[in-house]
């Protein structure tokens, strides 16, 4: 017994290995250096030059100047946007997929390929869309006697730019999930309240939201996670301009460690926003999960 | 409290018809039960009442109107679901409340009706819980509770105590009894179990795939049942069933030869195709060889208690008699059976129906 005991232990660590080793070379090990990084002076640039430690400068730096907490600005704005409005059109949507009628099992495919597509191409399709002078987008609008808008051109409109891009490519994961999971409710309790009498409102309201809200909160969870250290569309569309209009934190980031070469800096930055983003998801789904009936 | 009446009630699905032109009268305050095996249409019928299903043809009307095209909360029915179908996130007292919530009653007529029904049904302690935290009769409870507060004018109970274990479905079943005469309402039960039918029912509806079979009091389908179905349908154990040949005045069914009772003498023609039907209580054994008796082995007792169920074998027929069990035979016992003449039910082989006038 024992000695099967130790051969599967040690068979056990054998599969494991690989997966031990790739999680360790791709995220550990940099992660250590990065946290090593964050208190060196380090310019790309200069490769020769001693990596000298500076103590806590470079947190210094990132939190003391404006840039790195107006990029936190924008990201949570940029997060407010899209998740709310993600929700909202993803639950619409799968109420309607989940619907009983003709050409939904298409529909619900259709709807589900902008989410298969790689965001840097989401990015270029959403370029031709928002060009000032030839996208089709104003060209559209152009018949509507609006516009034309700059899109991607005006501080005032970049973000929201990048906002629509993914919402059009993320909408449908809310989508999918809902729909996962009102497939999933038992269909009694809905013709109970049909017999009784609720309106349409008042079940979806009582019945159907508090049943899906789990699913929601995950849903919102992994999409938060996602949204939080969005990259690629924007380095696409606007790479962080109008100005400093649309620089999220993964932007700033990348300006400090591969524009201004400050590798130290970048890396504080980094673990900086790591640990905003896991005290503030901690903190926001533990609030949100919390049952009204047990407080 | 409503009738309910269906004419020529017809349900299809595409092209397929499962209930076929069905004719049913509820009366007003009455307990019928309709019973058939899975499939027969009994729950689709039930369903077209509650108006969860379109009437696909035929008139349907609760209290005098015709309600083919009446939304079902305008029916003044209220259904007791087989899963219970609680709303898993609420707890009991809001389910109920929740049933209540289209009528836009003031809160505290609300709260009294719920208390009220909650102490009538025992929910009053279990009124903060939530569904996942009650036991399966509790759950059957509050399902119920929560179609009593709106005072319907029908209830339609769709199979609700399947999904409970023996002990608690003998229980609740009486619970169900007493509610009915309190309240009185017109009650529409389905299922699929003999013994709730015999023991709820004023009048008991038998369906087989997508008919009505029989319409009659418990004491009607079982003592005069209408063919072979509803015989061996209804009764447990089932009703012995020989087939046999009317020759000279007698019924002659391989190797086994019995006196035609008096009663039937007028309706049988000689050489006629009839099935003898014959429930174990009407076996029983015999000292004396007469013209009502036949010789038979004993393969199997099963002993019940106070009785015991006799697998008999008489020449190639298989028949079950229900005998005291002081005194009963051993298995491989030769004995002789008593076909009492009086239990004796025929039925014409070719069609199925009683030859009973």
């Amino acid at each position: 017994m024992a000695y099967i005991r130790k051969r599967n232990r040690r068979i056990f660590l054998i599969f494991l290995l690989p997966a031990i080793l790739i999680l360790f070379l791709t995220t550990i090990y940099p992660m250590l250096y990065a946290g090593y990084l964050s208190f060196r002076s380090y310019d790309l640039a200069k490769p020769f030059v001693p990596r000298v430690f500076v103590g806590w400068s470079n947190y210094q730096n990132v939190l003391t100047t404006g840039d790195f907490l107006h990029a936190l600005k924008i990201t949570f704005q940029l997060m407010a946007i899209t998740l709310s409005i993600q929700l909202f059109i993803g639950v619409g949507l799968a109420l309607l997929v989940t619907q009983r009628l003709p050409g939904m099992g298409i529909a619900r495919t259709l709807l589900l390929i902008p989410m298969m597509i790689s965001p840097v191409i989401v990015g270029l399709v959403w370029l031709f869309l928002y060009f000032p002078e030839l996208g089709y987008l104003n060209y559209f609008l152009s018949f509507l006697g609006l516009g034309p808008v700059s899109w991607i051109t005006s501080p005032d409109w970049a973000l929201w730019a990048i906002a629509i891009a993914d919402i059009w490519q993320w909408t449908p994961f809310i989508m999918m999930g809902t729909a996962a999971a009102l497939t999933s409710l038992s269909p009694e309790p809905y013709e109970a309240a049909r017999i009784d009498g609720n309106t349409r409102w008042q079940v979806f309201r009582y019945v159907t939201l508090p049943q899906l809200k789990p699913v929601l909160v995950s849903l919102l969870f992994l999409r938060a996670i996602d949204a939080f250290k969005i990259y690629d569309i924007i380095f696409v569309l606007t790479k962080g301009g109008p100005g400093d209009s649309t620089e999220v934190l993964s932007l700033y980031i990348y300006r400090q460690s591969f524009t201004f070469w400050q590798m130290g800096v970048g890396a504080a930055a980094s673990f900086v926003s790591l640990i905003i983003i896991v005290v503030l998801i901690t903190f926001f789904f533990k609030s949100l999960n919390r049952d009204p009936m047990q407080s | 409290m409503s009738a309910i009446t269906l004419r020529n009630v017809i349900k299809r699905y595409g092209a397929v018809e499962v209930v076929h032109g069905i004719d049913l009268d509820v009366e007003e305050g009455e307990f019928v039960v309709l019973l058939g095996p899975s499939g027969c249409g009994k729950t689709t019928t039930l369903r077209m009442v509650a108006g969860l299903e379109d009437v696909s043809d035929g008139d349907l009307s609760i209290g005098g109107a015709r309600v083919n095209e009446v939304a079902p909360k305008d029916r003044g029915v209220a259904m007791v679901f087989q899963n219970y179908a609680l709303y898993p996130h609420m707890t009991v007292r809001q389910n109920m409340e929740f049933s209540l919530k289209p009528l836009s009653l003031p809160a505290d007529e609300v709260a009294r009706r719920v208390d009220e029904v909650a102490s009538t049904l025992g929910l009053a302690e279990l009124l903060s819980r939530r569904p996942a935290q009650l036991s399966g009769g509790q759950r059957q409870r509050v399902a119920m509770g929560r179609a009593m507060v709106r005072t319907p004018d029908v209830f339609l109970f769709d199979e609700p105590l399947s999904n409970l274990d023996a002990k608690l479905r003998t229980q609740v079943r009486l619970e169900i009894a007493k509610l009915h005469n309190r309240l009185g309402t017109t009650v529409l039960y389905v299922t699929h179990d003999q013994v709730e039918a015999m023991t709820l029912a004023d009048k008991i509806v038998i369906m087989r795939d997508g008919h009505i079979e029989q319409v009659g009091t418990p004491e009607q389908v079982y003592s005069q049942p209408n063919n072979t179905f509803v015989a061996t349908f209804i009764g447990s154990p089932p009703m012995n069933m020989i087939p046999a040949r009317v020759r000279q005045g007698r019924l002659e069914a391989d190797g086994l030869l019995l006196s035609v009772p008096d009663r039937f003498k007028g309706v049988l023609a000689e050489d006629q195709a009839v099935t003898i039907g014959i429930r174990p209580n009407g076996l029983s054994l015999a000292k004396d060889v007469d013209h009502n008796t036949a010789p038979a082995r004993v393969e199997v007792t099963e002993y019940l208690g106070n009785e015991a169920l006799l697998d008999l074998r008489a020449g190639p027929h298989e028949l079950i008699a229900e005998v005291p069990a002081l005194g009963r035979p051993a298995p491989g016992a030769e004995v002789t059976v008593h076909f009492d003449p009086d239990a004796l039910h025929l039925f014409d082989t070719a069609s199925g129906d009683s030859l009973s006038l």
